[in-house]
């Protein structure tokens, strides 16, 4: 178990000007979600952006990091991607934490 | 089968959409892995999905493989993509078809 902080410190270490942003999808401190935002990312493609990550990344999983759902944004595509946030054990098929969270308040 | 990159490497030449995950599309055992396969089943093209979770050996091997540490994994034409959160950008986006239609490099 890793805490949301730890995670943000080593993936900075990839990419030490980016904004890094992480959720601990269950408050388990294994399944995070980690949004790297960077003007470096401009002109790349997706699995080369996540590489830079995962080079730094792949030594922690899957232990203690289980699952890591990435997004790799430029600034630009920061402004209009809103919630990217996704929730891989909602009712066991996947689904978007918002509306997980949405689902839980119309219970209440 | 032995999870021997030669292996690997030849199903990913024989067919142009492959989906390495856990469980099967109509029983995913992740919700990482649902979703590429849903994304998967979007592009309306035929595609080979292996199961991971059926040979203990079987995500080790990949992994090293192909230098990607999670599942599930996503080949187009041949080429790793990446995993379902890439999978999802790239079919919002539309470069999943655009690559799948421009064929093998």
């Amino acid at each position: 178990m890793v805490s949301s902080s730890w995670v943000q410190e080593e993936v900075l270490k990839a990419l030490p000007e980016a904004t890094v942003e992480v959720i601990d999808l269950h408050g388990s401190g294994d399944h995070f979600h980690v949004r790297v935002i960077s003007e470096s990312f401009e002109g790349m493609r997706p699995l080369q952006r996540q590489r830079k990550i995962l080079d730094v990344m792949k030594a922690h999983i899957p232990h203690p990091i289980h699952a890591l759902d990435l997004k790799c944004m430029t600034p630009q595509q920061a402004q209009t991607a809103g919630e990217t946030a996704f929730d891989p054990h909602g009712n066991g098929q996947g689904i978007h934490r918002h509306r997980l969270q949405r689902l839980k308040e119309e219970k209440q | 089968m032995n999870w021997t990159p030669e292996e690997l490497q030849a199903i990913i030449d024989e067919h142009d959409v492959v989906l390495f995950m856990k469980g099967t599309p109509s029983e995913p055992q992740c919700g990482f892995s649902n979703r590429a396969a849903q994304v998967i089943q979007q592009l309306g093209v035929e595609f080979a999905a292996v199961n991971v979770l059926s040979d203990a050996r079987a995500i080790p091997s990949i992994c090293a493989w192909s230098d990607f540490p999670t599942m599930p994994q996503v080949f187009i034409n041949g080429e790793l993509i990446g995993g379902s959160d890439i999978a999802l950008e790239m079919l919002q986006d539309g470069s999943l078809k655009e690559m799948l239609d421009a064929g093998r490099q």
